[in-house]
């Protein structure tokens, strides 16, 4: 039908032709090829090809000074899946996603309620839940971690004269504290993205619905569940999406915070691949991780894929 | 429950109010909550580098130090860096635009053999990010002869943001009737005409999120920008900032002034366009 | 090829978007490939670095002209990540300062000492350092600066305690560092986070008779010895006498702590007070005392050296031109100049007195001869060094110190 239309439109602006010439027929079949170009070649030449020559890599023998020595098959492969650390990193980062998407999600979906609702200074309070997207992450990092300082910073101080605490506590050394304050920042930072989609997804829900609702006696917990939340699932889903995506690719967070230390202790796989190049010296097996961790990037879009029924959506 | 018995008018109107104070508060302590790790920043710039490390932490500076915000543009010429910062999230603001504008408007105003695969291409790339690529990415710079250039910045934020600006503008254009498009094509606009006189206006929001969203990113990318860049005059805020902190100095002070001066532009960006963004949001969210 | 053409389709579109202008400046041509121009690496070690290389090279282009040094300079903690891409992508400078060069002379990516430096230079190299510089017999590194760590303790907080002496045996660390902790403070600053830990814990292996290597010259990681030292220094956190969690501490945080007078040991280097201590308390009153020793009776010193490397390009085209800015920087006043602005201590004949006359820099020299080094000059070191950093640390805070070592002695073997 669609096709119809376009020739039919196609038609209205040249000479009207019952059958398109064969000329004219390759002329439509590029016809996208003009208007996706642009888009095709960035995307083919920054993102696709270091994708290839990650691959390449992780199938050669690169010299700890960084000289290639040639091919090594799946040497680095077996070297990576020999690592001790490297299931307990995985699982870490599917822990690290999952709680703080979650948490993510639950939060924003509060704050964008509230952002939404009519009350006095409205404005400045959106403003204020934006500054986190404006400032770096890494900035934002950093000042967390300045603020958790055993010695000098100011959660400390302030439990200490709250008397919560009788001695300063040492909150980044502990790996599973500092797992849960990084993961604390991750959702600071994701916050605001996604309370603005969610409250923009709010603003999409016509008024009337809720008028129907009223008159059907649904209580809020009933109007909230029964036609709220099922409404924002487009909004729900843009959000944790991209979220997703931020938080499981996130290196600046731990890499300022803890190095992903002790040991390997609070790495997730950026930041594991990231010092095997760079502490270990094996770009070759770093490669290998990358690698991995695309395999799990590509899980991931499938089971978004699934859970979106994309086809029906994409309209 | 008597939900549906309407309560007496004055009872009526104490809720509302009760309602309006919990809310105010609640969203004055949100905001606060917000804001608080950057008061914070603030009041470290402040202080003196003796103050910054003693322990246990203070409050408020002892001596408020205003001469930081001063010393740091000599200290590093943090003004290089920002020009820097600001040149690369602009152009590859504009760079994403141009290729997404296309894109996004053919997609959703045609059907064609390949759209589905250009979707779902768009889909997957959005799931890579730079950080898990950066040794190709420096590879590929190297045999482009593209290394230690803000091209190389500017190709790869532009890149790496067009997913979501095709995103969300397809769903924009989407959401937009075919029937206002088709008047003005009627009235001999062109194809061209109708997109840049009636669709593109519309769907302002929309763009204004497109390009929100990438200078964002652009202007926080941190670690294509090391490995990237070299030469001093090449480098973003972002790998700058944190040279102030070494194994041998440790000028916070410095740090965190330098990123407020960096946070501060984007915020107030921000507060000028916040209206068009959820109307942008909103598109790509309804989609 | 197609590369080439996707290559020019990406350069054209950013060109035809209007980008153009902020490509490559003026200064794009740095292949160097008249010879005349090199590209010189730099570390930074503090605000000073980039003001003397500055200066220094302008100062050599003025009196060769025709040559040109591109200065870059990096922080130290972007530094590794650097070299590897340089390396990775055939990026390399002309000539690099870095900690590390046995792995460049065993993959034939830098010149022989001999072949960068006029004899005269060769031969005011101080013969520790040559040795330190070899790689397979020959010297490739051209010593740049060095350093000696000392134990640092606080007079103060030793007078209150009641002790007279900085501590000479390991048992008398442990007794003093209890009776400083009695009286509120910290008694040894323990830095095993990732910033320095080899540095630290060959500092006390050195002097219970361990190291990295056994004399044979063989991985020897997790010699007896070192796993009693290990334990030693897990003791000494366990029991509290350090701050909290050494795994995580890094040195700039103990000295601040020891500047603000509230640790009562640490081991430090000659540039501590400049950096760390006077920036927080100028007229705190301590001594440096010789590394104490399990048995007491001798005392090693930690000597760490940075290297200057010279790596081939163009086929050795580059080498006259590295050669003239090499023989400058080593003239006595430029290399002297750079080591009191720096805070280290020197590494050839000549610039040698020029740091005796102060009597806090004296300390470190005299003890540079006692010194022993982390083994440079076997390309494995830094893989090794990495592993260290790395998981060293996590044995004060749960893991079992033979089995770290254990671990590292593994990734040693596998390195080479």
């Amino acid at each position: 039908m669609q096709d119809v239309k376009l020739r039919a439109r196609d038609a209205g602006a040249s000479a009207p032709a019952p059958r398109p010439s064969a000329l004219r027929r390759i002329g439509l079949a590029l016809t996208p090829l003009l208007w996706l170009g642009p888009s095709l070649v960035l995307i083919a030449v920054v993102v696709l090809w270091p994708v290839a020559e990650m691959v390449r890599t992780s199938l050669l023998k690169i010299s700890s000074s960084g000289v290639t020595l040639g091919d090594r098959g799946g040497g680095n492969y077996t070297d990576l899946f020999d690592e001790d650390d490297l299931v307990p990193v995985v699982l870490r980062t599917v822990g690290w996603v999952a709680g703080v998407v979650i948490t993510t999600m639950v939060l924003s979906l509060a704050i964008g309620q509230l952002l939404n609702a009519r009350f006095p200074g409205r404005r400045l309070v959106r403003w204020a839940v934006i500054v986190p997207w404006a400032a770096s992450v890494l900035m934002t990092s950093l000042i967390w971690k300045w603020m958790l300082d055993n010695y000098s910073g100011v959660v400390n101080r302030v439990l200490l004269d709250l008397h919560l605490i009788d001695k300063p506590e040492n909150w980044l050394a502990h790996p599973r504290g500092a797992m849960l304050w990084m993961m604390w920042v991750a959702v600071f930072v994701s916050l605001p993205f996604a309370s603005f989609v969610i409250l923009a997804g709010l603003q999409t829900i016509p008024e009337d619905v809720y008028e129907a609702a009223r008159v059907d006696g649904a209580g809020p917990f009933r109007t909230y569940f029964g036609i709220t939340l099922p409404l924002l699932r487009p909004a729900i889903l843009i959000a944790s999406i991209i979220n997703v995506i931020n938080v499981f690719n996130s290196f600046p967070i731990i890499w300022a915070m803890t190095g992903g230390g002790p040991g390997h202790a609070t790495d997730t796989t950026t930041t594991f691949m990231y010092k095997l190049a760079f502490y270990d010296q094996n770009v070759g097996e770093s490669a290998a991780m990358a690698v991995v961790n695309f395999l799990m990037i590509l899980v991931m879009v499938l089971l978004y894929l699934r859970a979106s029924r994309w086809r029906e959506e994409v309209r | 429950m008597t939900a549906r018995s309407a309560p007496p008018a004055a009872a009526r109107r104490r809720t509302v109010r009760l309602r309006t104070v919990l809310l105010t508060a609640t969203g004055w302590l949100v905001a606060v909550a917000f804001l608080l790790p950057y008061l914070q920043m603030g009041v470290t710039a402040l202080k003196p580098e003796k103050e910054l490390t003693k322990s246990p932490g203070t409050y408020l500076p002892g001596h408020w130090t205003w001469s930081n915000f001063t010393d740091v543009w000599s200290a590093a010429p943090v003004w290089t860096y920002l020009r820097v910062s600001l040149t690369v999230a602009a152009a590859a603001t504009v760079v994403t635009l141009a290729c997404a504008l296309p894109a996004a408007y053919y997609t959703a105003r045609n059907r064609f053999r390949g759209r589905n695969a250009f979707l779902l291409l768009v889909l997957v790339t959005q799931m890579f990010a730079p950080t898990a690529l950066v040794i190709g990415i420096y590879r590929e710079m190297v045999a482009l002869d593209l290394t230690d250039t803000l091209v190389a910045l500017i190709l790869v934020n532009a890149a790496f943001n067009l997913p979501f600006c095709v995103w969300i503008l397809h769903g924009y254009f989407s959401s937009i009737p075919k029937e206002l498009e088709e008047a003005a094509f009627l009235d001999g606009a062109g194809r061209v005409g109708a997109l840049t006189r009636v669709t593109l206006p519309i769907s302002m929001p929309g763009v204004v999120t497109a390009v929100v969203y990438t200078f964002i990113a652009a202007w926080n990318e941190y670690i294509v920008a090391l490995t990237v860049t070299a030469s001093p005059d090449r480098k973003p805020l972002t790998v700058a900032i944190p040279s102030f902190v070494t194994d041998y100095q440790a000028h916070w002070q410095f740090l965190f002034a330098a990123s407020l001066i960096a946070i501060v532009p984007v915020v107030i960006l921000f507060v000028f366009i916040e209206r068009y963004l959820i109307g942008g949001l909103t598109a790509g969210s309804v989609k | 090829m197609k590369r080439h053409l996707i290559g020019a389709l990406a350069a054209g579109l950013s060109v035809a978007l209007g980008v153009s202008g902020c490509g490559k400046g003026s200064s794009s041509d740095d292949g160097g490939s008249d010879g005349k121009t090199i590209k010189f690496v730099a570390a930074i070690y503090s605000d000073n670095t980039k003001p003397f290389w500055d200066g220094l090279i302008k100062d050599f282009e003025a009196k060769n002209s025709g040559y040109k040094v591109q200065l870059e300079m990096v922080d130290w903690t972007q530094m590794d990540a650097k070299v590897k891409t340089y390396v990775q992508t055939k990026q390399v400078p002309d000539v690099l300062n870095y900690n590390a060069f046995s792995d460049f002379a065993r993959d034939g990516l830098i010149y022989k000492a001999s072949e960068v430096v006029s004899p005269a230079v060769l031969s005011d190299f101080t013969p520790t350092f040559t040795e330190q510089a070899k790689y397979n017999g020959e010297q490739y590194g051209l010593p740049f600066i060095s350093s000696a760590r000392l134990m640092f303790y606080n007079k103060a907080l030793f007078g209150k305690a009641g002790i007279k002496d900085a501590p000479k045996t390991w048992d008398e660390v442990k007794a003093d560092a209890e009776k400083v902790k009695r009286g509120g403070a910290i008694g040894y600053g323990l830095p095993l986070g990732p910033e320095e830990a080899q540095a630290e814990f060959y500092s006390w292996a050195m002097n219970n008779g361990g190291g990295w290597v056994n004399p044979a010259g063989k991985w020897a990681i997790n010699q007896p010895a070192n796993v009693d030292t290990l334990t030693f220094l897990r003791n000494l956190t366990k029991s509290g006498l350090t701050q909290p969690n050494p795994e995580t501490t890094d040195r700039k945080t103990v000295f601040n702590q020891f500047a603000q007078g509230k640790i009562g040991l640490a081991i430090g280097g000659p540039f501590t007070k400049a950096s760390f201590i006077d920036p927080v308390n100028k007229s705190l009153e301590f001594g440096v005392a010789p590394l104490p020793s399990k048995s007491g009776t001798e005392h090693n010193t930690l000597g760490v050296m940075d290297v200057l490397a010279a790596f081939k390009k163009n086929d050795g085209k580059n080498k006259e031109a590295v050669q003239k800015f090499l023989d400058f920087f080593y003239q006595k006043d430029n290399t002297a100049k750079f080591l009191t602005k720096e805070g280290f201590l020197p590494v050839t004949k000549s610039a040698g007195d020029v740091l005796s006359s102060d009597p806090y820099m004296k300390q470190f020299v005299d003890a540079l001869p006692t010194s022993k080094f982390a083994p440079t000059g076997n390309p494995a070191w830094t893989s090794v060094a990495g592993a260290v950093k790395q998981s060293l640390g996590t044995s004060v805070a749960g893991s079992e110190p033979k089995k770290v070592l254990d671990k590292i002695q593994e990734t040693a073997e596998k390195a080479g």
